[in-house]
Order: C-alpha cells, then structure tokens, then sequence
C-alpha cells in the first residue's frame, strides 16, 4: 500500500473512527483502525464488535493495499503533525506502516489486516431515508432516558419502530419515558421494530453533527444489526436482543391537571431549584394551583444542611390543584430537548406518572414518575 | 480479625477569630490580637492570635489579665457573622472531600476519609491539599491530625498546632501518645489529671503500663476509658448530620426457636411497626440492618444498604429477611431477633414505571396509618400475624 492524504482529513477520519475503538479487549487487532485504499480513496474502519464505523477520506493511492495500526498511537502521532500532506507506505514484510509529513517521519508496527473482523454492509433488507437533521433531534429526545445500568438489558437500548410513514423512537430507564417520532417518505412496507444500543445512536449523533442531508438506514433483521450511512460515513450495529416493554401502555390516557407554562422559565426555575436538591436526593416540590383561566406553579427545593429555595411561575393550570414531587434531573433533562416556546406538565395524584408534551407539538412526549415523599 | 484501619482528618483553624480579623485587617497582621468582650468590663478573651499567644495569653483568660500580660494587644470585639460566613465556607470545602463530616464547633471538624484514597490519593496528600485548599480559598491557616481514629487525629492536630499537619501511621498510635502528657488524653481534665499524677503517672506511656482491672478499681467506669485511650483506641464513628438517628426494635422469643414461619412472622410485624414510626415521623431509611441471638448469648447484626430509601414494611422486610436467610443456618436455635432502620433522614424516593406494587404499598400504608390512628394500633393487621401470636414472645422497642 502506498497512499498520500492530507493530515487534516486524515485526523478528522480517525476522531471519527476512533470512538469504535474497542478500550479493552482481549482481541489486539480491535485496538487498531484499519486503513485500506478503496475505489480511489483510502478507507479508515473501526470496531468494537458492538458497533463499527467505517469513513472514507480523498486520497491520492499510488498503490492497492490494506494495514491495520494501534489507533491511539496514529491519532495521537496524526494529531501532532502539520497540516501538510501526509505520505504512507505499507513495509508488507513486517506489516510496518511508514508515515512521512513535512520533516517528521515515523514508522507504525502493525497488525495483518487479514486479521481485522470484516464490517459487513447488509445487501438489502429494510431502509428508509431520514433527514439529518430530524434524526438528531429524534435521539436528543430519547437517548438520555435510556438505562445506564445492564440489570435489564433492553433499557440499554432505543426501541425504534419504523413503517412505510413513520419513525419512533422510544428509551426507558424504569423512571422515565421518552418518545419522539417523526413522518417518513418511502418507509418500508412491513413495518419493523428494533432495539439499538444507545452508545451507538451516541455514537452517530456525535459523528454526524455536520450533516446535512438524508441519513440511510438500513436493517438486517437476519443478522440483528442495523446500518446507518450518510456522506462518507458509515456505522453499524448490533441491535440489542429481548423485548421492549408495551411503552404505549405507560403514557397515560387521561390527567386531572393540565399545568402549561413558558418552556424556558420553566428550565430556568429548575435548574435553580437543582442547586438546593441535588444534596437531597434532587427532590424538587411542585405546587399547583389554578386560579380562574390562569394559575401559577409553585416550584420548592431544600437541602438539611444547606437551606431551600422557591420559584413561582405563572401558568394556565386547568383541573385540580396538585402538590407533587419529582426528581430535578430528569425534568431538567425533559425540557431540555422541548423547542417549543410552551410546555404541558400533565398530572393526575402524586404518585401517578406525570407527562411531559410540548404545546402545538405532537412529535414528542415524556413520562416521568414522581418521587414519593416523608413530608 | 484485623478490620482494615478508618482514616480519621481533624481540622481546627488556628486562632480562628483572630485569623478572620488578621484577614478583615491586614494592617494587624503579625502584630498580638486579641478577640474580646469590653476590657474594662468583665470580658474574657475568645480568641488570641499566635502574637499574643506568645505573651501567655489564652481564651477564657479574663481581658484585664490578658492586658497586663501584653499591653501593646489590639483589641477587637468579636464579628460573629463574619466568623459564621467564614466557618461554614470552610466545612463546605471539608465536604466537598467527603459527605462524611462532623463539624464538632465553629471552627473544629473530623472526617471520615476511608476510602477516599482512590478519590483524592493517599491521606496524608489528602491532608495537605484540605489545608492548602482552606489558605488559598478563605486565607485561613489550619492545623490537621490524620489517624485511624477520631482520639488520636485530635491530638495529632493539637500536637502540630499553629499550621501543622501530624500523621500517625496505622499501628504507630500508642508510641505516639506514649511521650504526651497524661492531660492531653481526651476527658482527662485538671482533676483526674492531678489524681493520676498522684499515682505517678505523668505521660500517656505511663498509662499505658497499668492493666484493665486496675484501672477500673481505681477510677470505676473512666478507667475503662483511660485504658483505651492510652493504647489509642477510639471506636467512635464520625457522625456527620444526615445519620445521627436510628430507630430499632426486638423481640425474645418465649422459647429458643427454628421456627422459620414464627421468625418470619416476627420480622413482618417488627417491619410494620418500624415503617409505621417512620412514616409518623415523616422521614424514610436508607440502612436496615438486623441482629441474631443465639442461646448461648452471642450475638451478630448485619446490615445493608438501600438503593434508594424507604418508609415501606414490605421493603424493609424484605430486606431483613434476606439477611436473615443468609445468615441464619438452618435449624439453629434463636434466643433473640432484632430488626433496626438507620441512615434517617426527610426525603423520598423515586417511584419506578414498570413496578406498580410500591404505588399500591403506598397507598395501602396511608390507608393502615388512618386507621391506625382512628381506632389504635390494634386495630388493624395482616392475617399471618393473628395466628399462634402467644408463642411469639413480646416485642419491644
């Protein structure tokens, strides 16, 4: 292999792969990224057998070929050199990458790509096309409720259903619900649902921030894995295996209040509340009390040690007055991802699920349990 | 058994109030302060900088004497608040090392940093960035004692002070005391001071030699103390606010028993009533533990750790049983069992989305506390705990 590119796609090409890396395994080769040259461009891959990711960057290949190096050791080196045109030659005998920018020169011992677990694009399967920019507010909305803990597996993962018309994704972590959809064009005729991991719906938010056109999603049902690719970049993953909880069931059907109220005063009020909760278990008290066509909402923090802190908000409340309790962060993380300027908190008693919807938007929604209090 | 070694932390501001004004002032700094009531009056000194230290004086020293001993003293009436201000910043920097901090007076606290290594390295490094961390933040110099107790941090402190920071390895803590003073032993005041100086003991080594019983002859109950604290023993835990309180109850079985339904029967009704008193006092647990009597009057007690905090009994039973079962063998008769809820504070907990059995808990403990407290704590309970209630023994709290 010989091949020349430009240090700066070179380093942007490995910050991309480089997250697919795998930290600790017992497989060396999964430690390294694998360069080969590709129709003319040179091909950087990387896997940690959960999720892989494979970008192409604009290369000038002189001559086929394909090596695998310690990806920290090539991004750091990458990372440090000029901005200036990057010469690499595989020395096939010892599988030594030599690497040649401006006046520094540095040779990689590496590992037979033969070695590297191909990352396999499913031929066909089920696809459909979202808009860049939908798809990252769909896994904003979702990806932080997802369980962080493996004690039940499927909450480690985003339930996304897709039909012919439509994509939802939906996340759970035993506390909170999230859901977010969004309308499709040309979807697949049988619908299908899926669980993929978080990490890697992370993953291809970070990685296609820049993006701007339509992301292709495809299933392999087969071998339970999905595929994203978009621009230049590809990831793919293995999809989590069990079945999602009947989240349908937990949105509740019917509220006895309906408190709507200014989104960013909201979030502002708690994320002051935040300050004086997070010593006490993040419990933040909402009183609600509807007066005539408006209301107001009482928002209260305190800490033993430390003091307290109230917030009123006007709001138009219709139904019942309410004292309820809910943990901080995960409101916080809910209003969060709203765009809308207004937001409905829906309650029925204080230990009954609340929700969450943004006002003129039905695109998303939120169910987060309170939390039950001594006093 | 040897238990792996706390790390115990005493922090104590030198001259605290003279330092706050050193820092109010800097024109003072360096030179004798004292902090008082009214000189002419019949004020005493609260606090006295290291300046005037030098000159003999010391708090509670009446103004007037201090005076005489150093005339050129700039006196200065005590501002509270500003102590106040300044103390709590201190204790939230000792708390951002470790929840774990007993704050004993405004300007004195002790931490339990056992395990904090991983977080912040090793203790003595620890010490000194606490120390380094209260100059640099609230220009205040401070002294530290770092032990495997809360006796001997102490006077390691006292032993460093003005800005000192005196470590006592693990195992090292009674050729530490050996050479000190009998006073400087925890609750040894003038009086048993001068009584153990009569017997010819003048440091803390000389107490050292004397044995259990003579001590307990000679001084009763202290003497137990003294003996103790003179090989450096403190079993005494660090008690920051949040876990001061705990609540318990037991029960003597009429009869030695292996009944595992009776235990169990036991252990239900205990919960009951323990989360009844929760509830009634309005906070939640987050520690159960429970403890076994054997015939023989051994005794063990276990605990765990919640995930989240209750005021439930069936999460309370639920978790002593577990216990129970683990530690119980099969077959071995109980004397005794005690269950006992600790980790108490006011608070809540998160209500989970799948698990619908803690709402209907909840709602079937409001429903018993009504009645309880309409028609008295007989009034209502759970079927299992009517039958064979005479063999049960008698609970009490």
């Amino acid at each position: 292999m010989k091949v020349s590119c430009l240090q700066e796609n070179l380093a942007r090409g490995l910050s991309i792969v480089g997250r697919a890396v795998a930290t600790r395994s017992t497989l060396p080769v999964l430690a390294n990224i694998l360069l080969s040259t590709d129709a003319g461009r040179l091909k950087l891959s990387a896997t940690n057998l959960e999720i892989g990711i494979n970008c192409w960057i604009g290369a000038q290949v002189e001559q086929e070929g394909a090596v695998t190096v310690p990806a920290r050791l090539l991004t750091e080196f990458v990372n440090s050199l000029p901005a200036e045109r990057i010469d690499m030659e595989l020395l096939p005998r010892t599988q030594t990458l030599n690497l040649k920018c401006s006046r520094f020169e540095a040779n990689i011992r590496g590992i037979d790509a033969q070695e590297f677990p191909p990352i396999i694009i499913p031929e066909e399967d089920s696809r459909a096309n979202i808009p860049a920019e939908v798809l990252r507010r769909m896994i904003d909305q979702v990806v932080f409720a997802a369980a962080t803990d493996e004690s039940r597996p499927v909450l480690t993962g985003v339930l996304a259903e897709v039909s012919a018309e439509s994509l939802t994704f939906a996340a759970a972590d035993g506390y909170r619900l999230s859901v977010s959809s969004a309308s499709l064009e040309n979807g697949p005729e049988t619908p299908l649902s899926l669980i993929i991991p978080a990490r890697a719906l992370q993953e291809l938010r970070r990685i296609s921030a820049e993006a701007e056109g339509a992301v292709q999603m495809l299933v392999a049902q087969s071998r339970n894995q999905v595929f994203f690719h978009f621009d230049d970049i590809d990831l793919i993953s293995q999809l989590v295996e069990g079945t999602f909880p009947n989240y349908k069931q937990i949105i509740p059907t019917s509220y006895n209040t309906r408190t709507v109220l200014d989104t960013g005063e909201f979030l502002k009020a708690m994320r002051m509340a935040f300050i004086f909760a997070r010593d006490s278990s993040n419990i933040v008290r909402l009183q609600i009390t509807p007066n005539g066509g408006g209301g107001r909402l009482v928002i209260s923090a305190s800490s033993a040690e430390y003091g307290d802190n109230v917030s009123e908000l006007d709001a138009v409340v219709e139904g019942q007055p309410i004292e309820i309790a809910f943990n901080a962060r995960y409101l916080i993380d809910a209003l969060n991802v709203i765009d809308t300027e207004q937001v409905a908190l829906e309650t029925r008693d204080p230990s009954s699920p609340g929700v969450i919807r943004p006002v003129d938007g039905t695109d998303f929604v939120h169910v987060v349990m309170p939390m039950h209090i001594s006093r | 058994m040897v238990a792996k070694p706390r790390w115990i932390i005493h922090v104590d501001l030198d001259a605290f109030f003279a330092s706050v004004e050193e820092l109010l002032h800097p024109k003072l700094k360096g030179k004798p302060i004292i902090v008082g009531g009214d000189p002419k009056g019949r004020g005493v000194v609260a606090s006295a900088s290291y300046a005037a230290r030098a000159y003999g004086v010391h708090s509670a020293m009446p103004m007037a004497q201090a005076l005489r001993l150093c005339p050129e003293a700039v006196v200065i009436s005590p501002h509270h608040e500003e102590y106040a201000r300044r103390s709590q910043a201190v204790m939230g920097i000792l708390r951002e090392i470790t929840p774990q901090v007993e704050q004993i007076s405004i300007d004195e606290a002790f931490l339990d940093v056992t395990g904090c290594e991983r977080l912040w390295g090793p203790v003595r490094q620890m010490g000194e960035m606490i120390q380094r961390r209260i100059f640099e933040e609230q220009g205040l110099p401070s002294s530290l004692g770092i032990a495997t107790s809360k006796l001997v941090a102490k006077i390691a402190c006292a032993e460093g002070k003005p800005r000192g920071l005196v470590f006592v390895p693990a195992g090292e803590e009674q050729a530490f005391l050996a050479p000190l003073p009998i006073e400087k032993l925890w609750g040894v005041g003038k009086v048993l001071g001068a009584k153990l100086r009569a017997r010819g003991v003048r440091t803390i080594g000389d107490l050292a030699t004397w044995e259990l019983e003579q001590l307990v002859q000679e001084f009763g109950e202290v003497g137990r103390m003294l003996y103790l604290g003179a090989r450096g023993i403190d079993k005494s835990p660090v008690r920051s606010s949040r876990e001061r309180r705990s609540i318990s109850q037991e029960a003597t079985f009429a009869h030695d028993t292996a009944d595992r339904e009776l235990v169990r029967r036991m252990m239900l009704q205990m919960s009951e009533e323990l989360a009844a008193r929760l509830r009634k006092r309005h906070l939640v647990a987050q520690t159960v533990r429970i403890k076994l009597r054997y015939p023989d009057f051994s005794t063990m007690t276990r605990q765990v750790t919640l995930s989240q905090p209750t005021d439930q009994a069936m999460v309370i039973y639920e978790y002593a049983w577990e216990l129970l079962h683990q530690y119980w063998p099969p077959g071995r008769r109980l004397r005794l069992i005690g269950v006992g809820l600790s980790g108490l504070f006011e608070g809540g907990y998160q209500l989970g989305l799948f698990d619908h059995q803690d709402q209907r808990w909840i709602r079937l403990s409001q429903a018993l506390d009504e009645i309880r407290q309409r028609f008295g704590r007989r009034a209502i309970t759970r079927a299992s705990l009517l039958e064979r209630k005479k063999r049960s023994g008698s609970l009490k709290r």
